[in-house]
């Protein structure tokens, strides 16, 4: 039961200036943040939350640090706001120097928020310490102080301030990513929408042809339709022209002495048998056949003439 | 602390994005050629019923025709019927020229199939009659 509350990972003080630390590869690690890699304020504002305090943040250093991407961040302590300023790539710089496998750290915070009660000095190498000055950390020679403890970090009680570092943060701005994210998550989305709208369409229009073929009694395949379509179409086109052949023949301009004495309809060909019909009466019958676009032959049947007509 | 690298995560929703868009496109053709389809199948079905109407309609057809040959100078004529499954055959050896006048007018100004005609002037008042209707 005691077990719990005891570190199940290692705590390491991270300094560029010292290397004096337990760190075992694959091993969970939680870093303390030397006061050299962040830039700290203690101040009072007039607002009340965190959230609102971090939108100041970039402002409120503003003029204080030298020109780098900083990252922000900043807790409550008491009735001020401890505000930090720190540069994700100069952390990840010092890490991979120091051969610290991201994938083994647990967790990073300042030495601010982990060394808050603080009294006595902490030597973080030979040559710095560290102390509390008006509440804040700050590195000081160690000569200058009177005496400093060597820096203990096996039962150090971690708070619950820890930072995120944003590996790519030196890349690309965070809101630009967002903004350039959201555009992007924008455009899928309209196009997931102008596919679930144009496959509703498809599926309408699915059903709107199942109602057709139900509603005209159609044949199961457009295969088969088509091919009785033909075969009807056909009998349309031969009886019209049949009909059409036979009202043009029936209105020739016959002489006294010419007569149709036979009319006989087979095998797709009409034939006309016209009588009393000589070589010179012969041309106005032809005209008119001429006239109307007919495929004909004639042939010379006893006195008249034989028209033989491909519908 | 493993974090995915922003490009790579802008990357994939480019990849995404690319994705959804040759899927739309896609859609969006099916969705032409099934307009397109439709149209022709609509337009096929309309023509479809109103040929099927006038020349796949036996029962409408055998009514009509019979509607004809029992008018009572065309019955006088004592045509010679022959019906059998999908068709009938008119004859007459001898038909006077009023009545085939008569007759083929009907005939010719309906929907029928006529597959086989034969009229041969015997006189002037008289002509002899074959025919042959399906449907």
């Amino acid at each position: 039961m005691f077990t719990r509350f005891k570190h199940t990972t290692n705590v390491l003080f991270l300094d560029a200036k010292s290397s004096d630390f337990a760190y075992e590869k694959g091993k969970k690690v939680d870093i303390i943040l030397s006061p050299r890699m962040y830039w700290v304020k203690k101040m009072t504002l007039p607002v009340s939350s965190v959230r609102e305090v971090k939108k100041l943040l970039p402002s409120l250093f503003e003029d204080s640090l030298p020109a780098a991407h900083y990252s922000y961040t900043a807790y409550k302590s008491g009735e001020e706001f401890l505000l930090f300023a720190y540069e994700d790539k100069k952390v990840f710089e010092l890490l991979a120097d120091k051969d610290i496998s991201s994938a083994d750290i647990a967790s990073i915070r300042f030495a601010q928020s982990e060394f808050d009660s603080l009294e006595n000095a902490l030597s973080i190498n030979a040559q710095e310490s560290m102390y509390k000055d008006d509440g804040l950390l700050v590195l000081v020679p160690t000569t200058w102080v009177k005496e400093s403890q060597v820096m203990a970090l096996e039962n150090l009680k971690l708070s619950k301030h820890t930072i995120k570092l944003q590996q790519f943060g030196h890349i690309v701005d965070k809101k630009s990513l967002y903004k350039i994210g959201a555009i992007l998550v924008v455009l899928a989305l309209i196009l997931l929408v102008e596919i679930f709208v144009a496959s509703s369409k498809l599926s309408g229009i699915e059903q709107a042809k199942e109602a057709l073929f139900s509603k005209y009694k159609l044949q199961a395949t457009m295969m088969q339709n088509r091919s009785t379509y033909t075969k009807y179409s056909k009998i349309y086109e031969r009886e019209t022209k049949l009909r059409a052949a036979i009202a043009l023949f029936l209105s020739m301009p016959l002489q006294a002495n010419q007569k149709i004495t036979h009319l006989q309809y087979k095998s797709k060909k009409l034939f006309v048998v016209i009588s009393g019909v000589t070589q010179a009466s012969i041309q106005p019958l032809l005209s008119k056949l001429q006239a109307n676009k007919l495929k004909y032959t004639t042939a010379h049947q006893g006195t008249g003439m034989k028209v033989e007509v491909s519908l | 602390m493993n974090q995915v690298n922003p490009l790579h995560i802008g990357a994939l929703l480019l990849v995404v994005i690319m994705f959804l868009f040759f899927k739309l496109s896609g859609v969006k053709e099916e969705l032409v050629d099934a307009k397109v389809s439709f149209g022709t199948s609509e337009k096929l079905a309309i023509d479809l019923q109103a040929l099927k109407s006038v020349y796949a309609n036996k029962k409408k057809s055998k009514i009509s025709i019979n509607r004809i040959l029992a008018q009572s100078s065309i019955r006088a004529a004592k045509l010679i019927l022959k019906r059998d499954k999908n068709s009938i055959r008119i004859s007459s050896a001898s038909i006077d020229t009023r009545t085939l006048n008569s007759l083929m007018g009907k005939i010719l100004n309906g929907s029928y199939n006529i597959v086989a005609l034969d009229i041969k002037k015997l006189n002037e008042t008289k002509a002899s009659l074959k025919m042959e209707i399906k449907w």
